[in-house]
């Protein structure tokens, strides 16, 4: 039976305003693998995210790590802390100070580590995020990307179960976006940490996801891998996203040209078997 | 911006903020101690000689940041040299209005120069300490220096986000401009005033999204943080008796020789 590393069941969250953000959700994040959480602009990601980070208390419902409820007192706070680890969408926001290295020593020193050990980590989550030679500068003279990564080295130090990222590529280009997605895979297999993104991102959520969820208006509509989730294109476009431009164009093959085409296939390793395959079929 | 650029990249970068700090201030306060021109023109000269050739900043940049307040110093000597005196009075030149002779004396000459000699001093030893430390370390070296927490964390994180609200001065500033909001003095006003309450407004949410980004790490209530390790400032702590000396030696000099 799989390990969950951390699961939330019929969370609610109200604003002071009034507003509903969370609408009873529950869900599920492997442990060890990447879980994306899909949902268009104001779905309620970040406050779910909030949430299962104890920066915000839910109204009802229970989060629980590894299989174990969180109590959102002072200690099950710490505790939820130091296990979940967030990095914001604007790095701007969450490095305080204008010092990598001290920024980045922060949530270790919090744990109330010996220095040694804080030393050790830091260096370690460096090296890990690649931005060691980055240490003796300034963090505004760091470009989008890096502060992303001094980010989240920033996290890593904790030595968390669970990292969670919103939106981790918006805003970075190409290149960025597929050192970002490295980083987080190379953060899974080498470390076994969890990860939770959440993205709109349609093109690379088949890339790096391991299973979706989709979220909207508060609530989670859908759940699968990537492939079962894009086998029903009309519910994403119900929810303001669509499918990845790969898997749309063989939903276009199939529906307009009557080719015998999957409708999952949403990656280009995948769509070029599936043309191969087409192709050795026609010859037959 | 300004001189943290060269902060960065200066040969003393990696040197204990506290000796620099404690140098500076010993530098700075017998400056301003001694009386005379010779101190501080002693002063000027070893604090440059110092960061241009210890600190390895560049020496027209020392020379750049020394005339930053050259015109507000020039003002300020202008009106204790110039005086109004009764007529009769020896002066070095003048002019004479009515009952009175505007002018330079001897002694307000001399005094006008002990006060520029002297800012200069000062302002060179600041330039030493600035153009070497990276305002981060300053600010840890005062936290060693036992400067209550509060205003250190306050300083750390309005040094961080001068730049990060100067980016947000800037987009709007450029997204005002696009759509002619500075065409016109009025109009200028106008944008000005809304530029400024957005930025307000902007720092106020920003606030807000770096306290749930602190929490998120554990915050509660102390910003602390471990810094790299620094080199031991050895050196400086044996550079500032002679400096402090020479400044003495000048003093003396002056008030024995001129005085």
């Amino acid at each position: 039976m799989a390990e969950y590393a951390i699961e939330a069941r019929d969370l609610v969250y109200t604003y002071e305003d009034g507003t509903k953000a969370l609408n009873g959700i529950s869900f599920r994040a492997e442990a060890g693998k990447i879980t994306g959480i899909l949902g268009s602009n104001g779905a309620g990601k970040s406050t779910l995210f909030l949430n299962l980070n104890g920066v915000r208390t839910p109204s009802s419902g229970q989060v629980l790590l590894s299989g174990e409820p969180v109590t959102f007192n002072k200690q099950g706070l710490r505790r939820l802390r130091k296990e979940v680890g967030i990095v914001f969408q604007d790095p701007d926001n969450q490095l305080f100070s204008a010092d990598v290295y001290r920024d980045i020593s922060f949530g270790a020193v919090n744990l109330g580590l010996p220095p040694e050990e804080v030393r050790r980590r830091v260096e370690w989550a460096m090296e890990k995020t690649g931005v060691t030679a980055l240490r003796d500068k300034p963090t505004h003279a760091l470009s989008y990307g890096q502060k992303k990564r001094v980010a989240i080295a920033g996290v890593l130090v904790m030595e968390p179960r669970v990292i969670i990222l919103d939106e981790p590529t918006a805003g970075l280009d190409p290149q960025g976006v597929s050192d970002i997605m490295h980083l987080l895979t190379q953060i899974r297999d080498q470390m076994g940490i969890s990860i939770l993104v959440s993205t709109h991102d349609m093109d690379i959520v088949p890339l790096y996801c391991d299973y979706t969820y989709l979220l909207c208006d508060g609530g989670m509509k859908a759940a699968g891998t990537p492939e079962e989730l894009f086998s029903h294109p009309e519910l994403l476009r119900e929810n303001h996203l669509r499918l990845p431009r790969i898997a749309h164009l063989m939903e276009i093959l199939r529906d307009k040209d009557g080719l015998d085409t999957e409708i999952w296939v949403s990656t280009i390793a995948q769509a070029r078997r599936e043309i191969k395959r087409m192709m050795e079929k026609s010859k037959e | 911006m300004g001189t943290d650029r060269y902060a960065y990249a200066s040969r003393l970068r990696r040197m204990d903020p506290v000796a620099k700090i404690l140098f500076c201030a010993l530098v700075l306060g017998v400056c301003l101690c001694c009386g005379g021109i010779a101190p501080g023109l002693a002063t000027l000269l070893m604090m440059g000689l110092l960061s241009v050739f210890w600190g390895g900043v560049p020496g027209k940049v020392f020379l750049k940041f020394l005339t930053v307040p050259l015109a507000f110093l020039a003002l300020g000597c202008l009106t204790i040299v110039v005086n109004a005196h009764p007529q009769g009075t020896p002066v070095l030149a003048g002019l004479s209005v009515g009952s009175q002779v505007w002018g330079i004396t001897r002694d307000s000459a001399f005094q006008g120069l002990a006060i520029l000699s002297k800012s200069l001093g000062a302002i060179s030893a600041m330039y030493f300490l600035a153009l070497n430390t990276p305002m981060t370390d300053v600010t840890l070296g005062l936290q060693r220096l036992k400067v209550p927490q509060l205003m250190i964390e306050l300083m750390d994180l309005i040094y961080r986000f001068i730049f990060v609200l100067w980016d947000t001065a800037a987009a709007i500033r450029t997204a005002q401009d696009s759509r002619l909001g500075y065409t016109g003095f009025r109009r200028s006003i106008s944008s000005l005033g809304s530029l400024s309450s957005m930025v307000f407004l902007r720092a106020w949410n920003k606030a807000d999204a770096i306290y749930s980004a602190l929490e998120s790490r554990g915050y509660t209530g102390s910003l602390a943080t471990m810094a790299q390790t620094y080199q031991p400032g050895k050196t400086c702590y044996l550079i500032a008796p002679a400096v402090g000396f020479v400044q003495l030696l000048c003093c003396w000099l002056e008030v024995r020789y001129f005085g």
